[in-house]
């Protein structure tokens, strides 16, 4: 059962992971990550289904640790993959979010997802678009993201994807 | 525009180039499309993705659609994928499996052998004689054939057979598919992704080992920092590196002794059993060449790299500077789960476009096909390295068995970056071009 006061905190890191990816504030970014955390991009299997298992199927990103995460973020910041040289500017939209309690310290979310992207070199834009679905842990007194699996529909790549354009 | 004069090929001057126009010009592309894609063995699929009666698949060959089928009889057959009364899409799916496909438009029925055996209302259709001079069959492939589970397809029927345009690298793909004693299979996961370049930049880039060390920098970096867990990596031998170019535009790139780049690293080798059968099958010495560092390109169309793990990718160029990628991680049948894993991961973070690696390649074409426009510049210098390089020992490649083939070879290692390998694929490409 959707829950108010989940849906508010859901809602509340939503907006601060789309706000923090945007501003390139990526050390605030990390932060919102359990040392733990799953961060999975499945693929699709054919035109209907999407890997479920990734020990034996394809994903598309899959971490699980906040340790794959800090490696792009260094990635980025190295100056020497050319993927973010220039660095693409994004807008993130997150709605449609649903949360409930599944314990007094675990919230299970989901939302709709877009991120628009636009590539200062080339001077054209792109559009990911899809569906979050989240595990939220209270560590402290704080909300953690502990399993974070990003579904993208439109799924033809065009070069690249990485974690500030889902 | 006389194609042959895009490429000048002159070794005993020491000179190799290939005109920026064979990059930009869209009449050079359509050419491409008619002459190459549309008229010589283009890979299309692997067999395993079509194993049973009536199982079918939906491909492009150039610029046209063609679905390949497994009739009735087990015995695989290739259509052009259009309704031959409005010319209709008749097939709008990936693959699956049907013993019948019903056009969409008005219902005309075709079996998976490609007969028609329906026609709407066809009594009362008041048809002229004459229409029954036609077939109503779907239009054939004119060639389709496989190779130890790779299977490939020609639109022109004037193709030598599919083990004569292979040649030599038929003995490259064994090192391949000697590694799955139960066939090859791709794991599940679909990655198709564009990039905004010519086709030929990523044929290039697959012969490509000078490249690694500065478009793949921010990866090594992140490798390189990495805690390790387990021993320590062995003392690295001699780094050797080199390529083997055969006939009809095939080739290879390959090295060994690179740090990290060791059997360790390879997912044959976690599992005991499957490289225990590897052993037996082909011998220490051919398995010593099955965990080196291979690229393997195939002319026109496939390439199938055998590092870190074991990826097949292939291509459909959509136009001058737009190019759309398939992309699998390929793997014997019956690997351990931990292996499997393994193999899946390491695909992952190298080949995937959310990975830390092929992006890199793709953005970096981009920025090729941009450069390209400075047509002023003149000719391009990317394909000198290696013309000189001595002679090669025959030793090293003995168990390859190759008969027919120019092996390149220096102990500087990965700095080699040897760009020979590339010369045939033009070679092949001129040809059909001129061939027409």
């Amino acid at each position: 059962m959707p829950d108010p006061t989940a849906s508010a905190i859901a809602t509340e890191l939503l907006y601060l992971e789309c706000r923090c990816l945007d501003d390139r504030d990526w050390a605030t970014w990390l932060e919102l990550y359990d040392a733990h955390a799953v961060y999975w991009v499945p693929a699709w299997r054919d035109e209907d289904t999407q890997t479920s298992d990734p020990d034996t199927e394809i994903s598309q990103i899959y971490h699980d640790s906040r340790r794959g995460l800090e490696e792009r973020v260094m990635r980025v910041q190295s100056g020497k993959s050319v993927t973010a040289l220039p660095l693409p500017r994004t807008t993130h939209f997150v709605s449609n979010i649903e949360a409930a309690f599944e314990s007094d310290d675990l919230i299970a979310a989901r939302a709709s997802w877009m991120a628009l992207i636009y590539n200062p070199r080339t001077e054209r834009q792109h559009s990911n678009f899809g569906r979050y679905e989240l595990r939220l842990q209270k560590v402290g007194q704080r909300w953690l993201i502990a399993r974070k699996t990003i579904r993208l529909q439109n799924d033809l790549i065009p070069a690249l994807i990485d974690f500030y354009t889902l | 525009m006389e194609a042959a004069s895009l490429v000048d090929d002159r070794p005993e001057a020491g000179v190799f180039r290939v005109h920026r126009t064979a990059f930009t010009d869209p009449q050079v592309f359509e050419l491409e499309m008619a002459r190459i894609f549309e008229a010589t063995w283009v890979f299309v699929a692997l067999e395993s993705e079509i194993e049973q009666a009536h199982d079918f698949l939906t491909r492009q060959i150039g610029r046209q659609p063609v679905i390949l089928t497994r009739d009735g009889t087990g015995a695989l057959r290739g259509f052009l994928n259009s309704c031959r009364h409005k010319g209709t899409l008749l097939c709008p799916f990936r693959a699956g499996n049907r013993k019948f496909h019903t056009c969409p438009y008005h219902g005309w029925v075709y079996d998976s052998a490609g007969h028609n055996v329906g026609i709407t209302d066809r009594a009362d259709g008041h048809y002229p004689p004459a229409f029954d001079d036609d077939s109503h069959d779907l239009a054939p492939v004119a060639r389709i054939d496989s190779y130890r589970g790779f299977l490939f397809a020609s639109l022109s029927a004037n193709v030598p057979s599919l083990d004569e345009h292979l040649g030599e690298a038929r003995k490259l793909l064994d090192l391949v598919a000697d590694q799955a004693p139960d066939g090859l299979e791709y794991i599940p996961g679909e990655a198709s992704y564009t990039y905004d370049g010519n086709w030929k930049l990523q044929f290039e880039n697959g012969l490509d080992a000078y490249h690694f060390a500065t478009t793949h920098a921010a990866f090594v970096d992140i490798v390189r920092q990495r805690p390790r867990a387990g021993p320590p990596p062995q003392a690295p031998g001699p780094i050797i590196a080199g390529t083997i170019s055969t006939a009809r535009g095939h080739a290879m790139s390959w090295s060994v002794g690179a740090p990290g780049q060791g059997p360790d690293s390879r997912p044959l080798v976690r599992d005991a059993r499957l490289l225990e059968l590897a052993r037996e099958r082909v011998g220490a010495a051919r398995l010593d060449w099955m965990l080196r560092q291979r690229n393997l390109t195939i002319f026109p169309n496939l390439q199938i790299i055998d590092i870190q793990s074991l990826q097949l990718r292939t291509w459909q160029p959509l136009a001058v500077d737009r190019t759309r990628m398939s992309s699998h991680c390929l793997a014997p049948r019956g690997e351990s789960p931990q292996a499997r894993r393994f193999r899946i991961r390491q695909y992952e973070e190298f080949f995937n476009t959310g990975g830390l690696a092929t992006s890199d390649d793709n953005v970096m074409y981009a920025l090729n096909q941009d450069g390209f426009a400075a047509h002023a510049a003149g000719d391009t210098q990317g394909y000198s390295r290696g013309m000189a390089t001595p002679a090669a020992p025959p030793e090293p490649f003995t168990p390859l068995g190759l008969t027919d083939a120019r092996c390149n070879y220096s102990p500087a290692g990965l700095a080699f970056g040897d760009e020979t390998a590339i010369h045939v694929g033009y070679r092949e490409w001129r040809r059909l071009l001129q061939a027409g």
